[in-house]
């Protein structure tokens, strides 16, 4: 029995239609795609989708309240929420300097760490 | 940190973000000795400092940077360039000697009021959000009625949210980026209403800012009351039919505490105006020979004071050049007159710069009114472009090269976007 899942390509500004027919885990086909872009895209979306996360921690001690933070690699799609829910546990002192990791492999996600995106000096 | 300020210097530049950071650079590349950027918030980068999403970058350091990432670096940049950068300082006003020197008068927090005069200024205000009074929406005046920036401000710098349950009008990308931000910090965000019949926003964020969250995207759609006595209680809602006129008879209440407006920018540009600087009645800011110098001169504009840009990286390109060619001014450099008016055709609803002339390069900006594709660009009699689509969310851009207009003999080229016929 075949099945199929509907995705917009995100490659660029036209945002292709995407039709991936799929039986279990193999791909039948992908329709719908001007380019090879599409077709990589449905790929990916069907077979392990992700997302880069950017959110912001609590500081003290610096002239704002939130300092901003990102992952350093993509989070699987389904766990997007959750891992925000555990990065904002987290709360930290002035100074934090660009790149300065966070947390260690998010998530026990290897490779996944989160950073700050900005240098945020004692005030 | 805190720049110096002297009394004199080859070219200041108003505003500290992207644009401002870019042209300082620009005009110490251009030749300036001294170069002082003057910004009114706290500290220099402009918008990119609440702009915490990824996205920025990818065409000028080929790598998907925050917006803060993308700040810090510029502002390290125009430091090692010897630029000082003065925060939490305004500009109140420009004096034109008759020797073309400008005085600026600054009002800062650290230095008090202070006069500072130059040969060249570049603008760089950037703009600003549409509001309620803009597009007049019936109903009360609760709290809880705030623009989609404002509400990203609050959000990832101050610490504050706007509140629990958010109605969002406008599909642009400021309005789809706070939807998902809201969304993550645990607010449960109840729909995104559009006038238009697509998105103006990019594909990109609608679908890793809404479908990944299942919020829904209600197109053609407007809101037509506000409720609520101290706090927003709920809107009204119905869908519009020709004309934009909306259907009453399909209004319908959508419960909510929270109402964000992402209803468009306007090129912030009082400073531009007390200067008696003419600007364009479509883009809202000033017009610019092919040098980006207003109709005053030594007095240059680039990013979003100048128009409205949808991506900072184009901002970055536009402003060195702005920065390159005020630094060149102050040198005493003057490029000849230009010589061709570039104007709007069919299918355009502006492009930059205003005028062009022989013998250089140019690069244009425009944008269309209309969706359209296949089509093609026709640029007078010297040049045609195809293209396999053209949006008004996206900014077209080209360039014209110096051979192109050797040969051409009129005085105004005209700018049209035709369909192509499959």
């Amino acid at each position: 029995m075949s099945d199929s899942k509907n995705f917009t390509c995100i490659g660029c500004p036209i945002g292709c239609p995407l039709q991936l027919t799929h039986e279990g885990r193999d791909i039948l086909e992908i329709e719908g795609h001007q380019c090879n872009r599409g077709a990589k895209y449905a790929q990916q979306e069907f077979r392990d989708p992700r997302r880069f996360l950017s959110t912001t921690v609590a500081i003290d001690g610096a002239r704002w309240k939130r300092l901003p933070v990102k992952v350093t690699a993509p989070v699987p799609k389904d766990r997007v929420v959750e891992a925000a829910v555990e990065i904002h546990r987290l709360s930290v002192s002035a100074p934090v300097a660009l790149g300065q990791v966070l947390i260690r492999d998010l998530l026990g996600e290897k490779g996944v760490d989160v950073v700050a995106t900005r240098t945020m000096q004692r005030v | 940190m805190l720049g110096r300020m002297e009394g004199r210097y080859d070219v200041v530049i108003v505003g500290g973000g992207p644009a401002g950071l870019a042209a300082a650079i620009g005009a110490r590349e251009g030749g300036a000795g001294r170069c002082l950027v003057i910004d009114r918030e706290p500290e220099a980068g402009g918008i990119l400092l609440q702009c915490i999403h990824s996205g920025f970058g990818l065409h000028y350091f080929k790598q998907e940077l925050t917006g803060p990432e993308y700040a810090e670096r510029f502002l390290l940049d125009a430091l090692e360039h010897d630029v000082d950068v003065v925060p939490d300082s305004y500009v109140c006003g420009i004096g034109l000697d008759s020797d073309g020197e400008k005085r600026v008068r600054v009002l800062s927090d650290h230095y008090g009021l202070r006069t500072v005069s130059c040969r060249a200024v570049v603008l760089c205000m950037g703009c600003r959000e549409r509001t309620r009074g803009a597009i007049r929406i019936p109903g009360t005046r609760p709290s809880g009625v705030l623009t989609a920036g404002l509400a990203q401000k609050f959000t990832n710098m101050m610490g504050y949210l706007p509140g629990r349950r958010v109605a969002i009008l406008g599909s642009g990308d400021i309005g789809l980026i706070m939807a998902r931000r809201l969304v993550l910090e645990g607010c449960e965000v109840v729909g995104v209403f559009e006038l238009m019949p697509y998105s103006n926003g990019l594909t990109r964020n609608v679908v890793q800012c809404l479908d990944d969250f299942g919020i829904p995207l209600n197109l053609s759609t407007t809101v037509t009351e506000i409720m609520g006595q101290d706090r927003l209680s709920g809107i009204k809602v119905a869908p519009v039919g020709p004309g934009f006129k909306p259907d009453m008879s399909s209004e319908r209440t959508i419960d909510c505490d929270t109402l964000l407006l992402s209803i468009g920018l306007i090129p912030e540009n009082e400073l531009s105006q007390s200067l008696g600087i003419s600007l364009d009645v479509t883009t809202k800011g000033p017009i610019v020979n092919s040098t980006l110098e207003t109709s005053l001169p030594g007095v240059f504009a680039c990013g979003n004071v100048l128009h409205v840009h949808d991506l900072v990286d184009f901002v970055t390109g536009e402003a060195l050049r702005a920065g390159r060619h005020a630094g060149e001014y102050s040198r005493g450099i003057r490029r000849a007159q230009d010589n061709i008016k570039l104007v709007p055709g069919d299918n355009v609803r502006y492009c930059l710069p205003h005028s062009l002339s022989t013998g250089h390069e140019h690069q244009i900006f425009m944008r269309c009114k209309e969706p359209m594709k296949p089509c093609e660009i026709i640029v007078g009699d010297i040049m045609r472009k195809r293209l396999s689509f053209v949006v008004p969310a996206e900014m077209i851009m080209f360039r014209i090269k110096p051979d192109a207009l050797e040969h051409f003999q009129g005085d105004t080229l005209r700018i049209d976007i035709r369909p192509i016929e499959k």
